[in-house]
């Protein structure tokens, strides 16, 4: 690891509240991801990672601790300014992709740059450069129910980087997928690291893990092991 | 591209939101109906009294026009007593009686007006003149009854006495003219006659009497203040304004407006609630995709727009539809109503009134927005996190 | 007259004096319900009764009965007063001399009636006898066109309660696509799933017609209530019949099953991982 942190978690906690014993997700977890890291958070289920990587998102918050991204302490935003720095900074890809069914694979990826008032001109091109990028440049103008899952997903990931955010936040991109398609994401997920973008995924696929740089082992909520792997060829 | 989201989200599933169009527009067209039915009413019937600037009728005291067999006596004198008010332009006065036709096999019978042909506001001249002395105008009903023509001279007589086959009083008259007879309906046999000759024909009972006067008010008169002087210069009499008789009527025909305002209501209530069941449901099957909008930082207000937008479209759709659904199921309604006995043919209950008709049709698209409001405000405070998390254990 | 023809109601009544010689006595009259609350009389009551507001002298009477009218439909609109007097006085009083508008004949009914009406007509010169039901259907007309009137408000209610209730049945069964999708995955036949959401949706619709019948009855209540009031009359506007019960509750089921069979079809054609939105 070298340089800032990008993402800086300190003593974060998430407990949820449940009736009778609330459950503590995640329980003083610290960590550090500079730029350009590439790092898989793996565990058995229920250990708390998703969690995490949405403390990660801005998308939750901790109860207590902090999250600060790119020098911005997220945990502290109210709503309408953590909504915004999702929009701008944070790219998501969920283990369903969540594609708008009604929009096609173009009108999905132009989405977050509409809401983030991007000129029209502007999004339709780079929404094309992204689906050239994730190899879907023939699919553009497709629904999602015509698509396969790989491509789907593939889809749901040029909508993450959308709005070129500074970190790709993964939650099982590869959960839903069969073997070859899973391939092809975990590869492009590689490409993008190459390219320099940050990225977080949270996994259960061993082949996926073993693509990261640095993996975080999770067990009831804490980090139990943090562990840098050989960087391949 | 808010407005393409929700216009997608409804084509998505099209068949429902035909469904629910189609409800709103039948809602739609009920709340139209209703409202033209409240409003129409009281606005036709005013039309028909303020015909001929006769603002005030003037009936025997505790009656309204036509209402009883009761008399003004002292037609002349009240006549003369009327005109002196000020701000009263002309009297009108009216006798009304049962005339018979005589001469075929059986007596036809008509309803008689003995009028000032001067001043009348009764009649509208069709074809011929206004009756003189020995003359009458009819109704083409009764014209056709008695198979008479303009130029026709005809037996006729009032008072008749059943037992005896006796009349009051029997005289010829020639028919000048064929009339429309203002507040009668088109069916109804009537006639008019000269006031002198029906006081005449009815004999001592009437003699010098009317039915009614009816008063023209000056246009920068209070009717009001004329209907007060009328009412304090002769006792013995009842002054109504037509707003007064607008009241009146409204009064009797009171079971209609409330009839109307209730199923008004009721339709604005159904269509509220068709479009708040059909967004809310719409609202929770893509509750993922909502979260999911969240999570990539599309903002509250995004997520609010655009399911009230797509309450919006249904109910404006719904009303647009409902428009011309509630102008065709008005004619109808109105076509059965006009069948009541009696009813002057310048009588509408269902009448069009723009103003009326898009405030009403705003107020069920209003309230298509307020239908929206609560699925919106649900799917935009939905936490993210808790969500996400539900909808990958669904 | 005409008032002599009616039978109303007494709701507090003295005996009316009608046994001769009553010259130089009270005579009594029977007012209604209506008049005696506007004018604020009372049973014992001395009024003076004209032919003409202001005419001087007039008898004066005594009111010696209060009457209700009848549940009567054409009387509904009507909104002058009527007092109830004998025959003779009222003759007198408006100088109509020994003459009466109409008598109104009792007879056995049926066959009697008939011959009867035979033998006026066939007998008396100047009179003209007439059955009560032809005078019945000539004044009804007014509320056979409000009948109809009802009968057209009622369609375009039912069109657009069917739509509403259609609606709602389609949304209710469409929220079940996942338990059906369970249902099909655990090997359950698509005539099985097809029967369990049309029970399921009968149900509801038996239970949501029946709570209607409820809101209806206390509808009629506040209806009848209301314009009893408005239009102080007995007569009952709204009435919930068995008729109408079994028509509604029959409609709303006949629309809860289609509605149920319809989207149940659809659902059991849907592939189950589609119905899942896999």
């Amino acid at each position: 690891m070298s340089g800032q942190p990008l993402l800086r978690v300190r003593d974060a906690h998430r407990d949820y509240p449940r009736s009778g014993e609330p459950v503590h997700a995640v329980r003083g977890v610290s960590l550090d991801v500079t730029q350009g890291e590439y790092v898989a958070i793996v565990g058995p289920s229920g250990c708390g990672k998703s969690t995490l990587l949405n403390l990660l998102g801005a998308i939750d918050r901790p109860t207590t601790g902090s999250v600060t991204i790119g020098g911005t302490a997220v945990s502290a935003l109210p709503d309408k300014a953590a909504t915004r720095f999702r929009l701008t900074n944070i790219g998501f890809v969920f283990q369903r992709f969540y594609l708008l069914p009604v929009l096609t694979a173009q009108e999905n990826v132009e989405l977050p740059m509409a809401e983030a008032k991007v000129s029209q001109t502007e999004r339709r091109e780079r929404a094309r450069e992204l689906l050239g990028y994730v190899g879907l440049a023939a699919r553009a103008d497709h629904r999602p129910a015509e698509l396969s899952g790989g491509e789907q997903q593939r889809v749901a990931i040029a909508r993450a980087l959308a709005n070129r955010p500074i970190v790709l936040l993964a939650d099982e991109p590869t959960g839903e997928l069969d073997a070859r398609t899973g391939a092809d994401v975990i590869a492009l997920f590689d490409r993008l690291n190459r390219d320099g973008m940050t990225i977080v995924v949270v996994t259960h696929d061993e082949k996926l893990a073993g693509a990261a740089r640095r993996v975080i082992h999770m067990l009831d909520g804490r980090v139990i092991r943090d562990e840098p792997l050989l960087r391949r060829a | 591209m808010r407005f393409q989201l929700a216009a997608l989200s409804l084509r998505r599933h099209a068949s429902r939101t035909l469904l629910a169009v189609l409800g709103v527009a039948v809602s739609a067209a009920m709340l139209l109906d209703m409202v033209m039915l409240a409003t129409g009413m009281r606005q036709s019937f005013a039309s028909l009294l303020g015909r001929n600037g006769f603002t005030i009728r003037v009936s025997p005291r505790g009656t309204l026009p036509f209402d009883t067999e009761a008399t003004i006596g002292q037609a002349r004198d009240a006549t003369a007593a009327i005109g002196r008010i000020a701000g009263v332009t002309a009297v009108a006065p009216v006798l009304g009686t049962t005339i018979h036709v005589l001469g075929g096999r059986e007596p036809v019978s008509a309803f008689a007006l003995g009028v000032d042909p001067a001043v009348q506001g009764d009649y509208q001249l069709l074809e011929g003149q206004d009756p003189a002395a020995n003359g009458l105008v009819a109704s083409d009903a009764l014209l056709r009854a008695i198979g008479a023509r303009i130029g026709d001279t005809l037996d006729v007589a009032v008072g008749f006495d059943p037992q005896l086959r006796t009349y009051t009083g029997r005289r010829r008259v020639v028919v000048s003219g064929r009339a429309r007879f203002t507040y009668l309906s088109a069916t109804d046999r009537a006639a008019a006659l000269e006031l002198a000759s029906v006081q005449a024909m009815a004999g001592a009972s009437r003699s010098d009497r009317v039915s009614l006067f009816m008063v023209r008010t000056a246009p920068n008169v209070d009717p009001e203040a004329a209907r007060v002087a009328i009412e304090r210069a002769l006792p013995r009499v009842t002054a109504l304004s037509t707003a007064g008789a607008v009241a009146e009527a409204e009064h009797r025909l009171s079971y209609f407006r409330q009839l109307a305002f209730i199923l008004g209501a009721v339709s604005l209530i159904v269509g509220f609630l068709l479009v708040t069941t059909i967004v809310t449901v719409s609202v929770n099957e893509r509750i993922g995709e909502i979260a999911i909008m969240r999570a990539i930082g599309v903002s509250r207000s995004h997520v609010v727009h655009q399911i009230v937008i797509e309450g919006i479209g249904l109910s404006l759709t719904g009303a647009a539809a409902g428009l011309i659904l509630g102008v065709f199921t008005a004619r109808w309604l109105n076509s059965i109503l006009r069948g009541f006995p009696g009813l002057p043919d310048a009588i509408d209950f269902f009448l069009f009134q723009p103003n009326s008709a898009f405030r009403a049709l705003g107020l069920l698209v209003v309230s298509g927005i307020a239908a929206g409001i609560y699925p919106a405000w649900r799917a935009a405070s939905l936490p993210i996190s808790a969500t996400l998390r539900e909808e990958a254990v669904g | 007259m005409i008032a002599a023809a009616l039978t109303p109601k007494p709701v507090r009544a003295q005996g009316i004096d009608s046994v001769p010689p009553w010259r130089g006595l009270v005579r009594s009259i029977a007012i209604d319900e209506r008049l005696a609350t506007d004018a604020g009389l009372h049973l014992g009551d001395l009024v003076v009764l004209a032919s003409e507001p202001g005419r001087s002298g007039g008898d004066t009477v005594r009111v010696s009965a209060i009457v209700r009218r009848r549940a009567d439909p054409s009387e509904v609109a009507r909104s002058e007063y009527r007092i109830r007097m004998h025959l003779g006085q009222l003759q007198e009083l408006i100088g109509y001399g020994d003459r009466v508008d109409r008598y109104a004949i009792a007879t056995t009914g049926g066959v009697a009636a008939d011959s009867a009406l035979r033998h006026i007509n066939a007998l008396a010169f100047g009179f003209h006898a007439y059955p009560s039901r032809e005078i019945a259907v000539e004044t009804s007309k007014t509320f056979v066109v409000v009948s109809r009137f009802h009968r057209a408000i009622g369609i375009i209610t039912i069109v657009a309660s069917a739509t509403f209730l259609l609606c709602i049945m389609l949304l209710k069964v469409d929220e079940r696509r996942r338990d059906v999708a369970a249902m099909r995955l655990m090997g359950i036949s698509r005539a099985t799933v097809v029967r369990t959401v049309m029970l399921e949706s009968s149900f509801v619709a038996l239970l949501g017609s029946l709570f209607g019948v409820g809101l209806g009855f206390a509808v009629s209540a506040f209806v009848n209530a209301h314009y009893q009031a408005v239009y102080r009359t007995p007569l009952r506007f709204a009435i919930v019949t068995p008729g109408t019960v079994t028509y509604s509750v029959l409609l709303s089921l006949v629309l809860g099953v289609g509605a149920g069979a319809l989207a149940a079809r659809r659902l059991s054609r849907t592939p189950p991982l589609t119905l899942f939105g896999r």
